[in-house]
């Protein structure tokens, strides 16, 4: 009896785990379809070229903006195929392999691993398919091995340098900032995943763009709080706890982080009254953007998501098609013939339109 | 005969020894360590950890373990906040759903995480999965759904934000002013701690629970039902991590699918530092409380005098080992 109640159980379970699985592949498919079904309806014939499409990872909030941006962009102009690596570079060159199988025209692949590009390039090399790197930038010698290789993305530093700009601007405009009046920004920054190269690049080129406006800056506390909300509200707190009022700005390498920082400096209440602390992020993720409309948060840098998109997608159409990608078909500046660079933007109160 | 009894009150009280060793020497570094401040910061960032810690400790003290924990939390964080965010804020989850009374999507949560538990439980108990295989799965299998329901349309995969003041009251508001006022957040904490202990000490679930995991065999023999139980404990446990949850989104005021990410090793480090035997039948609610207090108070305490993140970990690592080696030597002792 108990046999056969725990092979039911069993048999139960791997029954609705299957209609679960059949219903999560319909929806996996679904960004992919919505991308083939109306494009070819669109252009009504066979022109329009084929472009695999893989990104690292789908449930990366900043790539799901890319990959909306390219599905957007790419009506009319190609018939995409948009796939997730999710986060495994093994996975990922399955998927290449499967793209050059099915004859596409053109690739547009945000590597999981950069170094891993130098394999992917040499595949598409051998198959004549060109291919558009996007948002991790192969190595230079990668880049170097094919002439339809390209790239599209931001420059990291200038992500950094950004949100150091932004607390310069805070700072001369309001003399009060420097709340001791010596002179000094004393700082705390909360930084990225250790190692990781956004975290590394952010810190260290907001601080260089604070002291290139000739500003002195004293770091009081500097910990990682892993792109975090979660740990950015509990490093916080911890400063706060050790340096209290000394504490003239808070720099943080993503939103989330920023934004835990902004909860923590709520419950020793700051924002309320007159008590006020500068405190920028990176991202202009919705809760962002509703944090700088709330005045609690001072700004945030936009990474480009939709430019981004419709940059790498046009260019991976002209090139499937066979035509050479210049500043005008493009409609994005191409430098040294392989990079399409993306700027980042500055977003206060003022200009948070631009991040909607 | 003093000296053996030095002894036996250091190894009786070791895990009590390192806490207070602990807090002198950051102060020793950093005086300004000491302050009511210090100590509610502590508090409040104990407070959901206690919560999963005290879930996590029913199922480690029934000689089991739950690796899932950490992504119920996840779970249930991003329900309750998708139903719990200002109606005039640009991105909502549902766009059109009305400001429904607040208790509502915590209860959905809670009994998610309920159900969660549950299934945990169903496996353990009647599939004989055993426990860390088990809750392997469910830990992958809720990852998912989390991940499938956190990029619904027209949400896709954003952070959740903007949620509403009356549910983030829950996790910033407290009672009194000033100084001395007490936050919401550890008096639930406190609440919650102390239904545990009764459910530990004064009910027969209790009672099996430490039973099964002495001796599961000699449980069973001596007419406990072994299942049943097993089934309640899990189900308990998976409740406590859907509170905490609905608690981590109200405390940071927002929710993604990426948190409670490895919140069960904590929880199970907590647990083990506080008594909690991972092989079964030994664990107090005190003990788990000074646990989880500590593994704060290090991560509070080194960040707030600021030592790398790295010498961080490794001071954790050996902490956790310390202690453990330390409550092994108070058993043996005992036998």
């Amino acid at each position: 009896m108990k046999k056969i109640t725990s092979v039911l159980l069993a048999s139960a379970l791997l029954g609705a785990a299957l209609a679960g699985c059949g219903g999560n592949n319909n929806k996996a498919a679904d960004p992919a379809n919505t991308g083939t079904a109306p494009n070819t309806a669109n252009s009504g014939s066979a022109e329009t070229p084929k472009v695999g499409v893989a990104i690292y990872k789908f449930d990366d909030t900043f790539m799901t903006g890319v990959r909306n941006a390219i599905d957007a962009a790419a009506k009319g102009i190609a018939t995409v195929d948009i796939v997730d690596s999710q986060n495994s570079q093994p996975t990922q060159n399955d998927k290449v392999d499967l793209f050059i199988t099915k004859k596409y025209n053109g690739m547009l692949i945000n590597p999981v691993d950069r170094t891993a590009a130098g394999v992917i390039i040499d595949k598409a090399k051998t198959a004549n398919i060109p291919v558009v790197f996007l948002n991790r930038e192969p190595l230079p010698e990668d880049m170097k091995k094919w002439d339809k290789v390209y790239y599209v993305g931001a420059k990291a530093e200038e992500s950094g340098t950004m949100s150091g700009q932004l607390i310069v601007d805070y700072w001369k405009a309001h003399p009060e900032a420097d709340k001791n009046g010596d002179g000094v920004l004393q700082y705390v920054m909360l930084k990225g995943e250790p190692g990781h190269q956004d975290a590394e690049l952010r810190t260290t080129y907001s601080i260089q763009a604070i002291e290139d406006a000739g500003i002195k800056v004293e770091k009081l506390a500097e910990d990682t709080a892993m792109w975090d909300r979660v740990k950015g509200q509990e490093k916080m707190a911890a400063f706060l706890g050790s340096h209290g009022d000394k504490i003239e700005a808070v720099l943080a390498n993503n939103d989330d982080m920023a934004l835990g920082a902004i909860e923590a400096l709520k419950a020793q209440g700051y924002f309320s009254g007159d008590k006020y602390m500068p405190v920028v992020g990176v991202d202009a993720t919705a809760p962002a953007v509703q944090a700088l409309q709330d005045g609690t948060m001072l700004g945030t840098v936009l990474n480009d998501a939709n430019n981004q998109g419709k940059a790498a997608i046009t260019l991976a159409a002209l090139l499937a098609k066979g035509e050479t990608p210049t500043k005008e078909n493009v409609g994005f500046d191409i430098t040294d013939n392989q990079f399409v660079w993306i700027s980042y933007k500055k977003i206060t109160k003022d200009n948070v339109a631009d991040a909607k | 005969m003093t000296i053996k009894r030095a002894q036996s009150f250091v190894t009786q009280n070791a895990i009590y020894i390192v806490l207070i060793l602990l807090i002198m020497g950051i102060i020793i570094y950093e005086p300004s360590f000491m302050s009511i401040n210090t100590l509610r910061d502590v508090l409040i960032q104990s407070s959901t950890r206690v919560i999963i810690a005290l879930g996590v400790a029913f199922i480690l003290i029934t000689a089991g373990t739950d690796l899932s924990a950490g992504r119920v939390v996840g779970f249930t964080a991003v329900i309750s906040a998708s139903m719990l965010q200002i109606p005039d804020y640009s991105r909502r989850f549902f766009p059109d759903l009305p400001q429904v009374q607040v208790w509502l999507p915590i209860l959905i949560a809670i009994v998610a995480g309920l159900l969660c538990g549950l299934v945990n439980g169903i496996i353990v108990s009647k599939l004989n999965v055993p426990p860390f295989i088990a809750t392997l799965g469910t830990m992958l299998i809720v990852y998912g759904l989390n991940s499938l329901y956190f990029d619904m349309d027209p949400n896709q995969s954003q952070p959740i934000g903007g949620l509403r003041p009356d549910f983030t009251n829950i996790g910033s508001g407290f009672i009194g002013s000033g100084q001395y006022s007490i936050p919401y957040i550890v008096l639930i904490a406190l609440g919650v701690a102390a239904i545990v202990w009764v459910l530990f000490n004064k009910t027969k679930l209790g009672k099996n629970m430490y039973a099964i995991g002495g001796n599961m065999q000699a449980a069973k023999v001596s007419g406990i039902n072994v299942s049943k139980n097993l089934i309640y404990i899990y189900a308990i446990a998976g409740a406590l991590y859907g509170l905490a949850g609905v608690l981590e989104a109200a405390r940071t005021g927002g929710a993604t699918n990426n948190y409670g990410n490895m919140y069960e090793l904590d929880a199970i480090a907590a647990c083990v530092v506080g008594g909690v035997s991972t092989t079964g039948g030994i664990g107090t609610v005190p003990g788990v409380l000074v646990g989880v207090i500590i593994f704060t108070l290090i991560n509070y305490g080194l960040t707030f005098i600021g030592i790398s993140p790295y010498y961080q970990l490794i001071i954790k690592g050996l902490i956790i080992i310390a202690a453990v080696s330390f409550d092994m030597r108070k058993y043996s002792s005992k036998k």
